[in-house]
């Protein structure tokens, strides 16, 4: 756990402090992003974490000890630290460059020749192509990697990110914005993430705590500052599609319902009946594998009537309207948007699990709004 | 021309001369480095760089002191022979590696260093492990220009009496035989050119692969 008590950081020669007695307790094990707009404070405050820069008055304590006892050399040796502009060493290679502070700690050379080969491997880069070459022959995704791997090299308990994709292409940072998070599921670092993008903080931090002018204006999960933005600042800083942001932070199954209804190829032209009886206005088609291959609704139905022919023919145009259970709702709403339908199935792996709509998802956001 | 005189002067006093003077430009090239590279550091470190651009200043100065007029400078308090041609010459060499050890040190990108000082580098192994690597192919320049300085600025080291292929320059103007001095100048040339390719030379070696490549 990292704390900061009334921590100021006043530069001289400058009117208003970068810092203004902020406290802040950031837990275990969990992504806390610093955002804001640029010139807030935000980075200043990471940086007096393993004391780069050293706060005016107040105390930084990580687990509970105060961080000025630490040797500031050894502080950092046990901190991960990663900055925007990665800063890799130019004349050492990707291995040494990874290996630069387990040689800090002095481990022999084979465990560090194992964990550069781990760690290479571990950021999805090409052990054989990437050991040896330099730090100019690779691309800017995977300079990152590399710094993002090099500050994981002595497998520390916290891990200070600066910016750490914001020089990366589009593409590029999504993927390590997954991957980061992918790994974090296993590794459970805590992490101080800096970024002046909102869009990232949501989607990177358990905890989000927003700063204006070197003061922290709110501090919470991405849904309650979603929900519940404190002031005008924080609302216009997340932006006037707030709600639309919120769609993120939810997956297809959080609003699951349960299927009423499924038949298969050769009972369709029961469905009519059988969603009368089951009291829903959708069902579900299975092929001969058991595996969900469209949607009739009960409009379906009223359109075709006898014609079962073109019935099948309607429901097999909702062959792809499914989405997993971890999808989010974002793009559950592409989907239903791209059918011009009010629901698509749920699957778990190949299965039929449940079933999402347009109704369930207003419902799950209106009440989460209400809360 | 005569073949006779060129013959004697290349085959009986090239040799000595050429070694005396490879002997003045190594000495005074090593004690140059000795004393630029760490002034160097000295001068690039963030507490003390208000006294760099005093130290180049004043460097510059002595620079700018025409070679002869150093050497007959140092006539008068330090004597005659080699050390004092050696003393003159260094100090006219200390420029060029001193500005390039300042301007190697402060070339490497903040951003490095920022990164090594975040993952617990003492300022130390900072400098040792990661500056000066990355300066070391421009304070080789630097000695490369010096280098090349010191050869030609040390045919006048003869004046006073520090031997060296100036002895063979300055007795061909004066005995009127231009052969000694198409021997002297020519051998002097050549020298310049050797030293200034195998500097040029390690420099490349030492630069890491497709750094500057871009």
């Amino acid at each position: 756990m990292i704390e900061l008590d009334q921590i100021t950081k006043q530069y001289p020669g400058q009117a208003m402090p970068a810092v203004d007695k902020l406290f802040l307790s950031i837990p275990k094990g969990e992504i806390c992003v610093l955002v804001g707009p640029s010139g807030c404070g935000k980075s200043t405050i990471l940086r007096m974490i393993n004391r780069m820069i050293e706060p005016t008055s107040g105390i930084v304590k990580i687990n509970g000890d105060d961080v000025t006892r630490t040797d500031p050399d050894q502080l950092r040796m046990g901190i991960g630290y990663v900055i925007q502009q990665i800063g890799l060493l130019p004349h050492r290679t990707i291995a040494e460059n990874i290996a630069v502070v387990p040689r800090l700690y002095k481990w022999p050379k084979g465990k560090i020749n194992k964990r550069v080969d781990e760690l290479i491997v571990m950021m999805g880069l090409d052990l054989e192509k990437t050991r040896g070459k330099y730090p100019a022959q690779l691309s800017g995704g995977q300079m990152q990697r590399v710094g993002v791997a090099r500050a994981m090299a002595v497998d520390p308990p916290i891990m200070l990110m600066d910016e750490p994709f914001g020089a990366v292409d589009p593409i590029a940072r999504t993927h390590l914005q997954d991957e980061l998070l992918r790994l974090q599921k296993e590794i459970k670092k805590t992490i101080v993430f800096v970024t002046h993008d909102i869009n990232e903080a949501i989607k990177m931090g358990d905890r989000i705590a927003i700063f204006d002018a070197g003061k922290l204006v709110q501090f919470g999960t991405p849904e309650e500052i979603l929900t519940n933005p404190i002031n005008e600042f924080v609302e216009d800083f997340i932006g006037r599609d707030r709600v639309v942001k919120k769609l993120n932070l939810y997956l297809a199954e959080d609003a699951m319902q349960p299927i009423g209804c499924v038949v298969k190829g050769n009972e369709l032209h029961t469905v009519a009946q059988k969603m009368k009886d089951a009291h829903v206005r959708v069902a579900f088609l299975l092929n001969e594998e058991g595996k969900a291959c469209g949607q009739i609704t009960v409009s379906d139905t009223e359109e075709f009537g006898r014609d079962i022919e073109g019935l099948r023919k309607r429901v097999l145009r909702t062959e792809k309207a499914f989405v997993q259970t971890t999808t989010p709702f974002p793009d559950a709403l592409s989907l239903l948007l791209e059918y011009d339908t009010d629901y698509l199935g749920i699957l778990k792996g190949e299965e039929l699990c449940g079933m999402l709509s347009f109704k369930g998802i207003r419902k799950h956001v209106y009440r989460k709004e209400g809360e | 021309m005569k073949w006779e005189n060129f013959r004697f002067a290349l085959f009986e006093k090239a040799p000595e001369a050429l070694w005396e003077h490879s002997l003045i430009v190594v000495i005074t090239i090593t004690l140059a480095i000795l004393i630029s590279v760490p002034l160097g550091i000295f001068l690039s470190r963030p507490k003390f760089k208000k006294f760099g651009l005093v130290t180049l200043n004043i460097l510059n100065l002595l620079q700018a002191v025409p070679g002869i007029a150093v050497i007959a400078l140092a006539l008068p308090i330090l004597g005659l022979g080699m050390e004092p041609a050696i003393v003159a010459l260094m100090f006219q060499s200390l420029l060029p590696i001193v500005r390039n050890t300042i301007a190697g040190l402060l070339g490497v990108s903040s951003d490095v260093k920022e990164a090594a000082s975040g993952m617990g580098m003492s300022q130390r192994r900072i400098l040792i492990e990661v500056e000066l690597p990355l300066a070391v192919p421009i304070i080789l320049s630097g000695i490369r220009t010096a280098t090349v300085y010191v050869v030609s600025m040390g045919t006048l080291a003869s004046l006073i009496g520090a031997g060296g292929l100036g002895n063979l320059i300055m007795g061909g103007l004066s005995l009127f035989r231009p052969e000694y001095l198409l021997v002297g100048a020519g051998l002097g040339a050549l020298m310049a050119i050797f030293l200034d390719r195998m500097i040029n030379y390690l420099e490349q070696r030492i630069t890491p692969p497709s750094m500057g490549a871009e």
